[in-house]
């Protein structure tokens, strides 16, 4: 290559680089040229249109978590509702377009809903087209399922650019078992309401975290997505798994509200408690409306503090056994039913009185008398000991609960102000004290449960998509409330109470009840404990059962019979009595002298049917069965059930034709059928009966293929 | 520190005017990152900020990494990055991730990073083409042992990358073109070719309009139908009209620094549309600083190559400046409204790893090229060859 062509050769490339840069250059300046043009001379069109283009960022409510009883059962669940509107004046609706189809349109809306008539839905829709409506409201508060066809509709198929549907979706609570523990289900925080129950206080979780999404207001305060994407997607609220075993949850409801009903009275509670954990099994409160009807509207069993009356006496009968002041046999005598403390009376609701009685004896008659002489010649010399005891057995424990509203139990110390002469004797039969339903049940629960005080709870779990993100176990309050004999003696006492006291009415001959019946007359404010001459009960029940080996412990209160029956035996006693007798007929494992039944055994094979080899295999050999493969290496395989084992066969799946999917589980035939490339629909549950397209056809992919489950 | 500046070498000009980019580029990208900083990261906006200087940082250093090697090397890396991005197109096209329904980026297996093939085939195919009008100087003009063996890569690699990213493809046909206009090749064949490409995209382009596949295509027809009809009510006209206002916005001096109101309106601000926030921070003289910064990099290199004498210096360097200051004038004609929506990042100022690190080697190679010029000229001050 010479030195002249070499330099040539740079001239004629050097004009063609400069000629670029030429050309560059002019792109550049046409490029300032229209950002001049579109600041200052289209200026102020952009800057009208910035104006009027409201557009925002808006939060998108997350999908609140479910609420869930023990077993699964939904409690609590957020379902969407919708709002069909249409943008009547959208875009792509020429005139053309929107004569050809809005008459379908309206017959389809008046077929869907039932409301307006075809001719109206015509008239209101082309009324709003004339009047430039953009967001037209069609129906408000429609359920999934419709919505689903009135895609389908004409103009509406063909989405929201094009058809003008536009469903907002709002969120509303359902609950699905209506009025199971309601108050403790609570409700979530809104406007014009407080938050209370599970929802209240586990807010934080059931909520979950809201999305952001890019809307446009359209007119007055309403607003449209300008996406279909969301610009942060809104992340769901966890769900919640609670304590409530929704079938005692259910008899504990209704045995409380025929009770109610039957005395007439004012409001009760009912609250179960599993022995060994404190787990809440059943938590009911029913108060009567001014409809007479009864509903739950306050959670009593855990904020209402009222004077226990006599299922306190356990408490100080057992203070008095623990420091060793009295024993179970000490001799005590209740006179003639009524004593004097001071110049205050105190009488028993046996008239004629018991005269000389053992101790146990008094408890199991719940004789006020017998117990107050029996504390006081106790703790007579040293009555802040009597306070120290019973603090010491955690019956005034305050351990928040789950539920937000406790209230502390109100047990008031020789110090305090509102002690006086006649406190101790008073206090001794459960009153000038306060507690909840739910710390007296905490009591007898400690009681039941061998001296370990469980704190009750309510909530198990909190799962996000079923992953365990937070779970609560068992707390205990105190390891030992007491000696184990003093518990020994305690149950004994129980036992007594219902084999020969006052709740002799709930003894049964399958299984053994403890507990202790309470009446107590209820202290109206000011007016004292009568008011208008009439006195007010508060009949209760607390105990446990069976009662050998404890398993449940429960208590039962109603608030103001008005009727003469006020006793806490059979007023609040058959209540007790209603739920130990369904749970003890549902939990199997409470009949313990039954024997096994051994016809269960003969038939060890479960029926297989066709499913993946792996699957199959590593299901039998956990429960123990043989599977016979004549060969091995199979993909799918049916399965045929022989005397004591399973025989695999090849289940053949030809490419390109529809394979028989028939005896399947869901899963696995979607799967096939996926695969296939068809699109596969499935009605009911378990595995498949019937395929509508027969095996063996050539597939046509994105073919519809339907399912029917068994 | 010293001893950086020493090796530093290159036309001082094109590292002034690619640390001013950079500093535009990390202020706009933080600015206009809040909403996917709240959308990704849950409200950190400091994470893309961080992010992205690591990157332009990784950036420099590729640069300066890249200038340090002899540019003769780049003949025969050129050509062995020709045979691995040709595979690798095949395999994106088949295999790779979808974004936006493009299947545009694999992910490297081991280092696990993900990248658009494209990128890497663009600046194979640029350097291959350099290579080869430089071997082929002689007979540059001939049909049939010239513009055959040249052209046959170009449309290999742009038709692999079609389907996936039209504009892309365009755009990179269009620098070849250039670069072969550069190289002497005739000018007829090249207009011939045009010729051939827009009838071809024109029937491409019918296609997709008449046909009611709703893919890739649905986006590149949705897009061209929105330019040449805007619909004023229609929201998928959004982005530009967003971009209009963002830049009407800016006026003389612009908004200021992090003061954009419509960051939050337009999608991709931190990519596609970054030109859109940077002239509403910065106004009319902020926006034509940025188209006089890309002006200026292409003049360097023209001073560059004017006294080199060897052709492929001339059209390496070249090459890789057009390819980087025209990728840049279509992504500003896009925010400004003179050409449609196509998905072209702003070099080094658009967020994204890989396109910045890839044009950062670009840039390497033309500081190479004026590094090695500088040496030989210090060594043998032999008179000066063409001095036009």
């Amino acid at each position: 290559m010479g030195e002249e062509k070499t330099l040539d050769i740079k001239k004629d490339i050097l004009w063609r680089v400069y000629l670029v840069h030429f050309g560059l250059c002019l792109f550049g300046l046409a490029i300032i040229v229209q950002v001049f043009r579109i600041q200052y001379i289209q200026g102020s069109y952009w800057h009208a249109k910035a104006e009027t283009a409201t557009k925002e960022m808006r939060n998108i409510e997350a999908k609140r978590g479910n609420i869930y009883s023990e077993d699964g059962s939904l409690m609590a669940i957020s379902v969407p509702v919708y709002e069909v509107r249409m943008d009547v004046n959208a875009a792509a609706l020429t005139n053309e377009v929107w004569n050809k189809n809005i008459d379908s349109l309206s017959l389809c809306l008046a077929n869907l809903f039932n409301d307006k008539t075809k001719l109206q839905y015509l008239n209101e829709l082309n009324h709003a087209r004339k009047s430039g409506e953009r967001y037209y409201a069609i129906k408000k508060g429609v359920k999934y399922d419709k919505i689903k066809e009135l895609k389908d509709f004409p103009l509406f198929r063909m989405g929201r650019f094009k058809g003008g549907l536009i469903i907002p979706q709002t969120m509303e609570r359902d609950k699905p078992c209506s009025q199971l523990a309601e108050r403790t289900i609570g409700y979530p925080p809104a406007n014009d309401r407080v938050a209370v129950g599970i929802e209240g206080s586990f807010d934080n979780d059931l909520k979950g975290v809201s999305g952001k999404r890019l809307e446009q207001k359209i007119s007055g305060n309403l607003w449209k997505p300008v996406y279909d994407e969301n610009v942060v997607e809104p992340r769901d609220g966890n769900d919640i798994t609670t304590t409530i075993d929704i079938n005692i949850q259910d008899v504990a409801e209704r045995a409380l509200k025929s009770n109610l009903e039957k005395n007439m009275a004012e409001y009760g509670c009912v609250v179960v408690m599993e022995v060994a954990t404190g787990e809440v099994k059943a938590i009911a409160n029913l108060k009567r409306n001014s409809k007479n009807e009864y509903d739950e509207s306050l959670n009593y069993a855990i904020s209402e503090r009222t004077e226990p009356g006599s299922t306190f006496k356990l408490i100080s009968m057992m203070a008095a056994l623990d420091d060793g002041l009295i024993k179970l046999n000490d001799k005590v005598n209740t006179e003639h039913g009524y004593t004097v403390y001071f110049k205050d009376t105190m009488t028993d609701s046996h008239k004629e009185g018991f005269g000389i009685i053992t101790a146990q004896d008094a408890f199991e008659v719940s004789s006020n008398v017998g117990v107050s002489k029996l504390i006081t010649a106790a703790y007579g010399k040293n009555k802040q000991a009597f306070i120290d005891k019973i603090y010491s057995m955690k019956v005034n424990q305050n351990d928040s609960l789950q539920i937000k509203g406790a209230m502390p139990p109100d047990i008031k110390s020789t110090t305090d102000r509102r002690w006086s002469g006649i406190s101790l004797p008073w206090m001794s039969i459960g009153y000038e004290l306060r507690m909840t339903p739910l710390q007296t049940l905490t009591f007898y629960n400690a009681v039941a449960n061998n001296g370990k005080m469980m704190k009750p709870y309510f909530v198990k779990e909190v799962k996000d998509k079923g992953k365990v993100v937070k779970s609560y176990s068992p707390t205990i309050i105190s390891d030992s409330i007491c000696s184990a004999a003093t518990i020994k003696k305690a149950r004994a006492m129980l036992e007594g109470v219902v084999e020969r006291g006052t709740a002799k009415n709930l003894r049964d001959s399958s299984y053994k009840i403890a507990g202790k019946t309470g009446t107590a007359q209820r202290s109206m404010g000011k007016s004292g404990y009568k008011l208008n001459s009439k006195a007010n009960y508060q009949a209760s029940f607390c105990g446990y059962f069976p009662a050998d080996n404890p398993k449940y412990s429960c208590i039962a209160v109603v608030y103001s019979p008005s009727t003469s029956v006020y006793y806490g035996a059979s007023v609040a006693g058959p209540i007790f009595k209603e739920i130990t007798d369904k749970i003890y007929s549902s939990k199997l494992e409470m009949h313990k002298e039954q024997q096994t039944n051994p016809i269960a055994q003969t038939d060890r094979v479960p029926l297989v049917s066709g499913g993946l080899q792996k699957d199959i295999e590593t299901v039998c050999s956990n429960i123990g069965v043989n599977t016979l493969v004549h060969n091995n290496g199979f993909n799918w395989v049916q399965g045929n059930k022989q005397s004591n084992s399973v025989n695999l066969t090849e289940k053949h799946i030809a490419f390109g034709l529809i394979p028989n999917v028939v005896g399947m589980g869901m899963r696995d035939a979607v799967y096939i059928l996926e695969n296939a490339g068809l699109i596969v629909r499935v009605r009911g549950k378990g595995s498949v009966i019937k395929q509508s397209l027969e095996a063996g056809q050539s597939v046509s992919r994105g073919k519809e293929i339907v399912l029917d489950l068994s | 520190m010293k001893k950086l500046f020493t090796y530093t070498k290159g036309d001082w000009v094109i590292w002034i005017v690619v640390i001013l980019l950079s500093l535009f580029s990390l202020l706009s990208v933080y600015s206009s990152t809040g909403t996917l900083a709240y959308r990704m990261q849950g409200g950190n906006t400091e994470y893309y900020l961080f992010k992205h200087s690591a990157i332009v940082f990784i950036g420099f250093l590729i640069i300066f990494g890249t200038h340090l090697i002899p540019y003769t090397y780049y003949s025969r890396i050129a050509q062995i990055s020709l045979f691995i991005a040709a595979p690798m197109l095949f395999f994106t096209l088949i295999f790779g991730s979808h974004i936006n329904e493009a299947s545009r980026w694999i992910t490297l297996p081991v280092i696990n990073l993900t990248f658009q093939t494209s990128d890497f085939a663009k600046l194979a195919l640029i350097l291959f083409v350099a290579r080869s009008l430089s071997k082929k100087q002689e007979n540059i003009k001939d049909f049939k042992s010239a513009f055959l063996p040249i052209i046959a890569p170009v449309l290999l690699i742009t038709l692999l990358i079609l389907p996936a990213n039209l504009s892309t493809a365009a755009v990179l046909f269009t620098t070849c073109m250039f670069i072969m206009f550069i190289g002497r090749v005739n000018v007829k064949y090249i207009l011939l070719l045009m010729a051939t490409g827009l009838i071809c995209l024109s029937i491409f382009i019918g296609i997709a309009m008449v046909s009611n596949y709703n893919g890739r295509i649905g986006t590149w027809k949705a897009r061209i139908e929105n330019f040449i009809h805007p619909n004023p009510d229609d929201d998928s006209n959004y982005q530009a009209d967003q971009a209009q206002i963002a830049i009407a916005n800016g006026k003389l001096l612009g908004k200021g620094p992090g003061n954009s109101i419509q960051r939050n309106f337009l999608p991709h601000a931190y990519s596609d549309y970054i030109y859109a926030i940077v002239t509403e921070e910065y106004g009319l003289i902020g926006a034509s600083t940025i188209v006089i910064l890309y002006l200026i990099l292409f003049y360097r290199t023209i001073r560059i190559i004017r006294k080199s004498p060897r052709a492929f210096a001339t059209l390496v360097a070249v090459g890789c400046s057009f390819s980087l200051v025209f990728q840049a004038m279509i992504n500003m004609a896009v925010a400004v409204h003179i050409f449609p929506v196509t998905g072209q990042p702003l070099p080094f100022i658009s967020m994204g790893g890989t396109s910045i690190w890839f044009s950062s080697i670009g840039l390497g190679i033309i500081l190479s090229v004026s590094r090695d010029l500088e040496i030989e000229q210090k060594l043998e001050p032999t008179p000066q060859l063409a001095n036009a």
